[in-house]
């Protein structure tokens, strides 16, 4: 079928239009659907960015009716929906064209009631949105492709969305890929990472490749190294059971921590269209050196915190990182020899999520008066991404008065100030990019591949290790370990 | 507020010691941040309408933080007079203020020529400029001309224009001499235009099998909206015959009509906010955006380059 052009498409003034489509969401009344998913879509309706039509059909085991499911929902978005009045009247068109499906996932007949019902609101394009737990998102996949729900009517289409994790490791990622696409395409199956949602994240590629300035020194000539850290300052909030048996690096590492460091050093893509940057994002992640066995004591760190093992849920014995830092290489002519420290963990002092650039010192310290002042400090320059989104440069300036001191400013662009109007949740960013189809902010099934391919050595000396747990306090920036990590290499964390 | 005669070094002193003010009585919260992304000038109509910019520029500032450089006229040849003042606000939720800044300058008709020469040193430098005239007789040749060499773009208003032709002669020859010009009425049209772009997403309708379009307007007579709808319409489908006919109903855009050789549909204004869709399949009403004054320079501060589908539909 030939595309034929909009001849009124006006892309400075009119919104990406979402197509006439239903979206069918697996673990409609767990967290994520509470929290995240009905409140980004009630946002979008609120901003008109949805079709008259829209439909979403909620599935889980929990019996329910649609008024019930309403309900519930109404509930979810008047407590989490971030800003913006709850408008009564708005609901009610919002959850006339909401509904519900109960059913247990394993049984075939909850895909004849879907099939149905997406029959009856006569929806030709629809979203699968898995929610559920992990395990389940084979039987749901296969029971999506035996009862034809994935065959989509001609002109139509039909496409998955998958949530983080991706498998627990290398060899159940590429089983579960092999599942997803015996049902789905690739270019159908959409794997979600919200953090590259965020407008922070995107705004990392304005900043390198929209701007002159940034890129020439964005090599190793300049670089000293980058730290990305994501802190939370809380613990695991209930969700022990799950937790224990993620950890730190699997649930933040191996997908939003690679993918924000695939952003930050990936090389230009030659177009701004999906799959161009999505090579570029891939052929970093394939380019991150992987560590031999007896490297890992060297370049990786688990920590966890004291009194995790009383969490709700939590095996009094578990080895489970609540804490990880690693050290990666990049094997290409940009990077070589310069390191990439990541870092994240829970109850650490503060919540904050960002990546610091360290640039050289000054090749000489014309300044440095000897007296401990400060002479040849480096540059910084950070990307904040939460929980102030933003960038700051620091560098030196002369202090007034008489005398050549020195002493760190920094120079600050606050997004929230510069752009006043408010920023879409990842969400929304995301459900918009699934609905019309660009899949530039979601991961690729070789991406995926790859990150687990730089983790997985990681994973295999961890999974034989018996740690001596737990090693660092709450309200602390981890276990001594990390700090000797990145002392080796002649670093230091920055721990402001 | 503070007042100063109008030397530009003096404003600029001024701002600075403004500054400091604000960030000595905010230290205990934090401080103020200070955003600028333009410079903002406002050549109002006349005195009472002077007082309605400080509140519109209030309200665009927390989307467009600016310097505003707002121009008082005054009956008469008073001198020139300038007063500064900031704009401030505290986004939700945040304890630090964000403030911007503004001067106000008043000027009696005969010193209007002499602004240009005092908004040079004003401008924030390496930012662009956007020059906001308002009302209908920034449209003809006048003092105003003088500041349109400084502007990046110029924002008009032909909504008041008494002859729609005229209006748009002029627009067409200051965009001919390399400016970049907007109008708040074609700006209006964005809600209807997205109604009827919509139509053909995703090939739900094929253009090629458009054969007319008939565009009904209100009022009295023409307007420059209506000239602008059927220009978009004419350049989007060039092959199409598209009229313009009078209908009933108060002055702008009453209704749309794309006929094909076996369909007609129809958009066409229910109320103020409202439109209904009707034919081929189709029947819905659509609630179209907001067309205060505020939305409407909120969209236009947003497009500060090049507007092409804008630029093809005021040269046909």
């Amino acid at each position: 079928m030939t595309e034929v052009r909009n001849p009124f498409e006006d892309p400075l003034r009119f919104e990406r239009r979402v197509p006439e489509c239903a979206i069918v969401i697996f673990g409609a009344t767990g967290d994520l659907a509470k929290r995240k998913l009905i409140p980004a879509l009630y946002r979008l309706a609120y901003d008109r960015r949805l079709p008259a039509s829209f439909a979403i059909i909620g599935t889980s085991r929990t019996p329910l009716s649609d008024e019930a499911y309403r309900e519930l929902m109404r509930e979810a978005v008047k407590q989490f929906s971030e800003d913006g009045e709850f408008d009564d009247e708005l609901w009610k068109r919002f959850a006339g064209n909401l509904y519900y499906v109960a059913g247990d996932v394993k049984d075939p007949q909850l895909y004849v009631a879907l099939k149905e019902k997406v029959n009856a609101i006569r929806q030709g394009n629809v979203l699968f949105y898995l929610s559920t737990q992990p395990s389940y998102y084979p039987i749901i996949v296969d029971g999506i492709g035996h009862s034809h729900l994935a065959a989509a009517p001609p002109g139509a289409w039909r496409r998955l969305i998958v949530e983080k994790p991706f498998g627990h490791d290398l060899e159940s990622a590429k089983e579960l890929n092999a599942r997803i696409h015996a049902v789905f395409r690739e270019e159908d199956t959409y794997r979600i990472d919200h953090y590259l949602g965020k407008e922070t994240v995107q705004n990392i590629l304005a900043l390198r490749f929209g701007n002159g300035i940034f890129e020439p020194l964005w090599n190793r000539r300049y670089i000293n190294h980058v730290q990305i850290t994501a802190a939370e300052s809380i613990g695991v909030e209930g969700r022990g059971a799950y937790y224990q048996e993620a950890g730190a690096l699997r649930d933040m590492i191996q997908n939003h921590l690679l993918q924000v460091m695939a952003t930050v050093a990936m090389e230009p893509s030659a177009i701004f269209e999906p799959n161009a940057v999505r090579d570029e994002r891939a052929k970093l992640l394939r380019s991150i050196k992987i560590m031999r066995p007896e490297e890992v004591d060297l370049y990786a760190v688990a920590g966890q915190y004291k009194g995790f093992r009383q969490e709700p849920g939590v095996n009094p014995d578990a080895q489970t990182d609540t804490y990880a830092a690693v050290t990666f290489f990049v094997d290409n002519w940009r990077w070589a020899g310069v390191p990439f420290f990541i870092r994240t963990g829970k109850k650490l002092p503060k919540r904050v999520t960002d990546i610091a650039i360290q640039f050289n010192s000054a090749p000489l310290a014309l300044f440095n008066t000897g007296n401990g002042e400060e002479g040849a400090r480096p540059n910084l320059l950070i990307l904040r991404i939460q929980p102030e989104e933003g960038i700051s440069l620091l560098f030196l300036s002369k202090k007034p008065g008489s005398g050549m001191r020195l002493r760190p400013v920094s120079m600050d662009f606050n997004y929230g100030t510069s752009f006043g109007e408010r920023s879409p949740s990842a969400y929304e960013t995301l459900l918009v990019d699934a609905m019309v189809g660009d899949p530039t902010l979601y991961t690729r099934q070789d991406m995926v591949e790859a990150s687990w391919t730089v983790i997985q050595p990681i994973l295999e000396n961890w999974s034989q290790r018996r740690f001596d747990f737990p090693n660092y306090e709450p309200g602390t920036w981890g276990p001594a370990e990390a700090d000797a990590m990145i002392a080796r290499l002649g670093r230091e964390w920055r721990n402001s | 507020m503070s007042t100063a005669t109008v030397q530009p070094e003096r404003i600029l002193k001024d701002l600075q010691q403004l500054w400091a003010k604000l960030a000595h009585d905010q230290a205990e919260s934090g401080g103020v941040l200070r955003a600028c992304a333009m410079t903002l000038t406002v050549a109002a109509e006349d005195a009472p309408d002077a007082e309605r910019v400080r509140q519109t520029v209030g309200v665009l500032m927390h989307n467009h933080p600016s310097r505003a450089v707002i121009l008082r006229p005054v009956d008469g040849g008073a001198a020139l007079d300038a007063r500064i003042f900031a704009e401030c606000w505290k986004p939700f939720g945040k304890a630090q203020q964000i403030c911007a800044e503004g001067i106000e300058i008043t000027a009696g008709q005969s010193g209007f020529s002499e602004v240009a020469k005092f908004l040079v040193p004003l401008r924030v430098p390496d930012l662009p400029v956007v020059l906001w005239c308002r009302g209908a007789g920034a449209l003809e040749r006048g003092p105003l001309e003088a500041l349109f060499p400084l502007a990046d773009k110029i924002i008009f208003d032909s909504i008041h224009a008494a002859d729609a032709d005229s209006a748009l002669q002029f627009l067409r020859r200051l965009r001919g001499r390399g400016g970049r010009v907007a109008d708040l009425h074609w700006t209006r049209l964005t809600g209807w235009r997205e109604v009827l772009a919509h139509l053909f997403d995703d090939g739900a309708l094929n253009p090629e099998e458009i054969k007319d379009a008939q565009v009904t307007f209100g009022g009295p007579s023409v307007t420059t909206c209506a000239r602008y709808f059927t220009a978009w319409i004419r350049t989007s489908l060039p092959g199409v015959r598209v009229t313009l006919a009078s209908g009933d109903g108060p002055a702008g855009l009453r209704s749309v009509t794309l006929s094909s050789a076996s369909n007609n549909l129809t958009i066409a204004r229910t109320d103020d906010n409202c439109v209904e869709v009707s034919g081929n399949g189709r029947h819905y009403r659509l609630l179209l955006p907001s067309t205060s004054e505020e939305a409407l320079m909120q969209e236009e501060l947003g497009i500060l380059g090049r507007d092409p589908v804008y630029e093809r539909a005021l040269a046909a």
